[in-house]
């Protein structure tokens, strides 16, 4: 390895300008690296405070349907509709949910909070209990978390909705906002008091919870073929469709802030690209001394690729701890949360950052090693 | 270029054996003003264990003529066979093999590796040759030794030798893998004159041994150790 040898002593003897390059190499993984590691993690956390898991398929009215003249938006699914929902989906289990919002007094406090009414046997499908039951009588209800924090709802507590009065039965884990329900800000009571209060019959919205999530496709096909065959009368998405859509604007998002990084290692290349170039120069003599005595051309090449090569390992080992430093106090400054850092998909950004700065460095180092390697001999040994 | 017209005599009476033939060999350089005809149909055969002085004024081609010779260049017309190879077929590849198997450099201004040690300058081609490390190797020691050195310079970098003990090492690394050719380039260029005669001794010890020397020369003092003398005047033998 008498090449790299070579290539390693000349980096020592110029030690101030390889340190430099290296240092612009150094910025460079950590601009990238750290920007990955910022989206990732800005990725991760938004899709952590979002409680749905792409379980679920969301039916709902088609605004202005069929047999409604076009006159209404108060487009609801009717009791039919739900049965041939119900029919359609099995074994999987079809919820039927109302979905408003009135005001609210608790005590003193007066506020507007979102309601919900679902057949008391289907809530736990929908949500989680931390504290309580599930109502069992009609003027019960259950207080998401966020209302119950704010407004010290507990167990027992009485709330005025409208002009009704219902019991706080249970409070919710908090859920994080969702596609189907957002129950956190919300009350949930049975279907059967919200349909007395607010002399409603049809429902807002019907939710499917899919067993198998690979039968997602097979349930929205089925309630496509059933409800819309003549007409548009609902309207289906599935939540798993919704999460892959903000996760890839995300994951673009997070792409493009690493493009930026991208460029401080595009100068870092031009650098090392301008090092490199200057050890051919000041190197044409002992390159013709080398050449003359029976080096081959593609030895001269390694001999310079080698001297990139070192240089970009250097800095893109010092990049990366560094970058890991970097993202811990991004991450923790702007989300409030280093642990997102530790997650595999976060940190793959940091081998990412190297890789990249590895990569930029040979390719600026190519032209340089391979000038060297087609020098004249003859002309190199006779410059002075 | 104008049609290669060539001299029959000049293939025929070169003898066969020879270890360096050269058959109307031309060097023309294409420079912005013109071509420059470096070396004008030059016939030359060196036998094996010759010391041959090439001797001639400045320009004279002699330059180019240890350039073609040590298959750092190929004539642009006409043939060199050296080991009886036809240098103007060789690839580059090639070229450098045979120079780093073949043929020893020994310059005027010793030309050794700056960043290597003084043992690692004349392992240098020995590891080109064998592809894997020979770290301190014996041979390398042994040459080392041979020419003078001492064992606490071999650790050293050239700049801190003399001028004389460099053109050693030069020597030393010519001869380590063994070639048939030595080319030596003034050699005794950058000495002084006692040094020069111990370098040339040491050279004619070389040639007793059976190397055959090629060495371009200004100084008539150093030619008379060689065994003959080529003198070129404007590309032509004279």
């Amino acid at each position: 390895m008498i090449f790299f040898e070579i290539s390693k002593r000349n980096i020592r003897l110029n030690w101030l300008r390889s340190l430099l390059a290296v240092a612009g190499i150094v910025i460079g993984v950590i601009a990238i690296s750290s920007m990955g590691i910022l989206g990732s993690s800005l990725t991760l956390s938004v899709t952590d405070s979002l409680s749905t898991v792409g379980d679920s398929v969301i039916v709902i009215p088609v605004v202005g349907s069929p047999g409604q003249n076009m006159v209404t938006t108060e487009a609801r699914i009717t009791d039919r509709q739900l049965q041939q929902i119900i029919r359609v989906v099995a074994p999987n289990d079809a919820v039927p949910i109302y979905a408003g919002a009135d005001r609210i007094e608790i005590g003193p406090d007066k506020t507007v909070a979102a309601l919900y009414g679902i057949r008391p046997e289907q809530i736990p499908l929908m949500v989680d209990i931390a504290d309580g039951i599930v109502p069992r009588s009609t003027s019960g209800a259950l207080a998401g978390a966020s209302l119950a924090d704010e407004y010290d709802l507990k167990t027992g507590s009485r709330v005025r909705v409208g002009n009704e009065t219902v019991r706080i039965t249970g409070i919710l884990e908090e859920q994080g906002m969702g596609f189907d329900i957002n129950p956190d800000n919300a009350l949930i009571v049975s279907d059967r008091w919200y349909s007395a209060a607010y002399d409603q019959d049809n429902y807002d919205q019907v939710i499917v919870k899919v067993r198998d999530i690979n039968d997602i496709d097979a349930v929205k096909l089925a309630i496509e073929r059933t409800l819309n065959r003549r007409e548009d009368e609902v309207t289906i998405y599935d939540t798993r469709m919704i999460l892959e859509m903000i996760i890839e604007t995300f994951n673009q998002i997070s792409l493009f802030t690493t493009a930026i990084g991208g460029i401080s290692l595009l100068v870092a290349g031009v650098s090392i690209f301008n090092v490199q170039m200057m050890s051919v120069t000041e190197r044409i003599k002992e390159i013709g001394i080398i050449r003359s005595i029976g080096t081959k051309r593609f030895e001269v090449m390694r001999m310079y690729l080698y001297e990139a090569f070192i240089l970009g390992l250097l800095g893109s080992c010092i990049g990366g701890v560094l970058s890991f430093a970097g993202g811990y106090i991004v991450v923790s400054i702007m989300l409030q949360d280093a642990s997102y850092l530790f997650y595999p998909e976060t940190l793959f950004y940091i081998p990412y950052g190297m890789s990249i700065g590895l990569l930029v460095t040979l390719i600026s180092g190519l032209y340089p090693a391979w000038k060297a390697a087609n020098l004249n001999p003859i002309e190199a040994l006779r410059f002075e | 270029m104008e049609e290669e017209v060539k001299n029959p005599d000049c293939a025929e009476k070169l003898p066969k054996d020879a270890v360096i033939r050269l058959e109307e060999a031309t060097k023309v350089y294409s420079l912005p003003f013109g071509d420059v005809v470096a070396l004008d149909r030059v016939c030359i055969a060196v036998m094996p264990g010759e010391f041959i002085a090439i001797m001639g004024p400045s320009g004279s081609g002699k330059s180019t003529l240890l350039n073609l010779i040590g298959s750092l260049d190929v004539p642009t017309s006409g043939d060199l066979y050296i080991d009886g190879r036809d240098t103007r077929a060789l690839s580059d590849d090639e070229l450098t093999e045979l120079r780093r198997d073949r043929i020893g450099f020994i310059f005027q201004q010793f030309n050794l590796i700056p960043l290597l040690t003084v043992l690692e300058n004349v392992e240098y081609p020995m590891i080109l040759k064998s592809r894997q490390a020979v770290k301190g190797n014996s041979r390398a020691r042994d040459l080392l030794l041979k020419v003078g050195l001492t064992e606490q310079m071999l650790a050293h970098k050239p700049r801190e030798l003399s001028g004389g003990q460099q053109q050693r090492v030069a020597i030393a690394r010519a001869l380590i893998n063994d070639p048939a050719i030595l080319l030596c380039d003034e050699p005794t260029g950058n000495l002084d004159q006692a040094t020069g005669r111990l370098i040339m001794d040491m050279l004619s010890e070389v040639n007793r041994r059976g190397k055959t020397i090629i060495m371009v020369t200004h100084d008539a003092d150093i030619a008379a150790y060689a065994s003959r003398t080529i003198t070129i005047v404007d590309g032509k033998v004279a």
